[in-house]
């Protein structure tokens, strides 16, 4: 196992920019998630630190190797691929003894390992099976199974999970993680799914544009987004972001929509508003901290239901405020319907503000 | 489960039987089966009669005095005729061959670099080699003698070998890159972060993979050589580098031709063919369905 480091990579293909300018550090052992929606460069970036494509710029190094011009085979990598990238025309056996193969083990050895690695991930009973015979779990597992025979240093997983059914993937998303644990592998993972990175990963880099944007451990990313774009893709259902105008008067900072609702701010979010850029500011607010109040309340704003969703332990609710369409959560108990007349009240103590020119976060 | 439904499509398939349109494509086949099968029993037929049972009118529809004679002739080395015929089947041999195996060696390197790599010119390269395929055969005949000539191939197989190569390369380059474009490039990404140099993934992956590709243009290849004509007879002039469907020609004389003997020696000639593509077609329909690429 070992550490790897990205520094300033860049991915060009004519004009466009895959990825660009991407530093980063895996630690020995970590777990880490590349998450973004698709076309933000996280597979082009998990395939540069493969070898599968060629880096424009920049340099990777796993432990203290640089391996900017190895071939794949020289990088000691492993890989679980989206569609498994099983050899049809092999055995499941024959594809777990491949990678041995091609690295000259001695015969027993290979029957040694293939035989504990098949009993790890409880496939031994489908040894000489061919992978068109398999269910999709059992060839999740297989492919598995070839990145794990060989001990690499680096385990590398593009979007593993998700041609599983539900079920199945969250089962696998358990299986993942203890795996992880009981190895203590490096393990870089590719997803779009945002609920995978938060759930699995010690690390998650968020990235957009072929940027990184922010890489933190998933409650620091949750609670403190850098920008509105993490602050809008991690967590479920997103973020409500709302455009408002800051102005003092009377020694009060007030944020207006301008299109029906105005609330005062407490004294700590009122000295972050003045740290902006602009007095344009957007509001950052999860479901969690909005809260049904009546409208006497300081800092009330009236809404309209839109509609209801019951999911069991907790209903959310979509409502129109001015313009704009917000979640937020309520009981399930709630006798809420459409186009109730609503009051909320935004909770201050998990109030997330951005700069609305740059729309980096307003520092604490 | 399984029971279930594999029971459901067994009725479908006995009610689709008494279809009216199933039992005229029964008719159909059957006259397509006659039609190409007839010819080569009648050639069989008259390859076992004598010369004179051969011309005779009404003719004999089944010889009555069977006799090998016409085969006993052309397969022994001791008579020139025996001696002729079993250098030019050695040189068709030699020819398609050749032509097979410099075929399937360009084809799928060819076809692989234009499925897998992105360099410039590719599209119109790729659809230039179409282009010989738009002409008829007998077009290109004048130049490629006078390059054969030039290159002083003419009265040679080498001429025959190239000339051959470039009927066959086209449809093998077509049909192959279609294999390697079906094939996931995950495939030989996993094979070369598995240890396998690019080329190894190539050989040991992608290969196994694209057989039935492979084995499908080579017996086109071969077959496309085996039956040439009109290319062999104008380049070749020496009696003893005919190739066999020039050779029979030689049955024909001003004065009479030898009936049973050009059955005979056609018969022989279409043997080959038949059992290799027999033989392979095996190998075909197991390669498809253990090989299968699962998209």
């Amino acid at each position: 196992m070992a550490q790897v480091t990205l520094d300033r990579v860049e991915k060009r293909y004519g004009d466009v920019i895959a990825v660009n300018q991407v530093s980063l550090t895996i630690e020995d052992g970590e777990f880490v998630a590349l998450v973004g929606p698709s076309g933000c460069g996280k597979t082009t970036t998990l395939n540069l630190i493969a070898g599968l494509l060629e880096l424009t710029d920049g340099d990777i190094y796993i432990g203290d190797t640089l391996i900017n011009d190895l071939d794949p085979k020289d990088r000691d990598i492993a890989m679980v691929f989206q569609n498994y990238a099983l050899y049809p025309n092999k055995t499941v056996y024959k594809n777990l003894a491949f990678p041995l193969q091609m690295r000259k083990v001695k015969k027993q050895d290979i029957d040694a390992r293939v035989r504990e690695t098949a009993r790890l991930l409880s496939i031994e009973q489908l040894l000489e099976r061919r992978p068109r015979e398999l269910s999709g779990g059992q060839q999740q597992r297989v492919a598995l199974g070839r990145a794990l025979v060989r001990n690499p240093r680096v385990f590398l997983m593009d979007e593993p999970l998700s041609n599983l059914d539900a079920k199945l993937r969250v089962q696998m998303r358990a299986e993942l993680k203890r795996f992880h644990q009981d190895i203590n592998a490096t393990i870089i993972y590719v997803t779009h799914d945002q609920l995978e990175a938060v759930t699995m990963a010690d690390k998650m880099a968020v990235m957009s544009g072929g940027y990184l944007q922010q890489y933190d451990a998933p409650d620091v990313v949750y609670n403190h987004p850098v920008n509105t774009f993490v602050a809008g893709f991690v967590g479920s259902p997103a973020m409500n972001l709302l455009r408002a105008r800051a102005a003092r008067e009377q020694d009060v900072t007030r944020l207006s929509s301008g299109d029906g609702w105005s609330v005062p701010l407490n004294d700590a979010l009122a000295s972050r508003v003045a740290t902006s850029s602009t007095d344009e500011i957007v509001v950052g607010l999860r479901h969690n901290a909005i809260r049904l109040v009546d409208g006497a309340a300081t800092g009330a704003v009236p809404a309209t239901v839109y509609t209801v969703e019951p999911t069991g332990d907790i209903t959310f609710v979509h409502a129109r405020l001015g313009d704009a369409m917000i979640v937020f959560s309520v009981g399930p108990a709630s006798t809420l319907a459409a186009d109730d007349q609503i009051f909320l009240q935004f909770d201050q103590e998990h109030m997330h503000l951005f700069d609305g020119a740059t729309e980096q976060a307003l520092a604490r | 489960m399984s029971a279930v439904e594999s029971a459901r499509p067994a009725r479908a398939r006995k009610r689709r039987k008494r279809d009216f349109w199933s039992i005229g494509g029964w008719i159909f086949l059957a006259l397509l089966l006659i039609f190409s099968l007839v010819p080569m029993v009648w050639m069989f037929l008259t390859s076992i009669k004598t010369q004179f049972a051969a011309i005779e009118y009404p003719p004999q529809w089944l010889p009555k005095h069977p006799t090998l004679d016409s085969y006993r002739r052309l397969l022994s080395p001791s008579n020139d005729f025996g001696r002729d015929f079993l250098r030019w089947l050695g040189n068709s041999v030699w020819v398609s061959t050749a032509t097979t195996i410099l075929g399937v060696i360009i084809a799928v390197p060819a076809a692989y670099a234009f499925s897998r790599f992105r360099f410039p010119g590719r599209n119109g390269l790729f659809y230039s080699v179409l282009v010989r395929n738009m002409f008829p055969a007998v077009v290109f005949l004048m130049p490629l003698f006078v390059v054969m000539r030039t290159l002083d191939l003419v009265n040679t197989h080498w001429s025959l070998i190239l000339t051959y190569l470039t009927f066959g390369l086209p449809l093998s380059i077509w049909l192959l890159k279609g294999f390697y474009d079906n094939i996931p490039i995950e495939l030989e990404y996993a094979a070369r972060i598995d240890g396998a140099s690019r080329f190894q993934a190539f050989l040991r992956i992608i290969m196994p993979l694209s057989a039935p590709g492979i084995i499908a243009t080579a017996i086109y290849s071969f077959i496309v050589a085996w039956n040439e004509y009109l290319y062999a007879y104008t380049f070749i002039n020496s009696r003893e580098l005919l190739t066999s469907p020039v050779g029979l020609r030689t049955f024909f004389t001003e004065f009479v031709t030898n009936w049973p003997g050009l059955m005979a020696a056609a018969f022989i000639m279409s043997v080959p063919v038949v059992v290799l593509f027999l033989v392979l077609q095996k190998y075909f329909v197991k390669a498809l369905t253990e090989g299968a690429v699962k998209s």
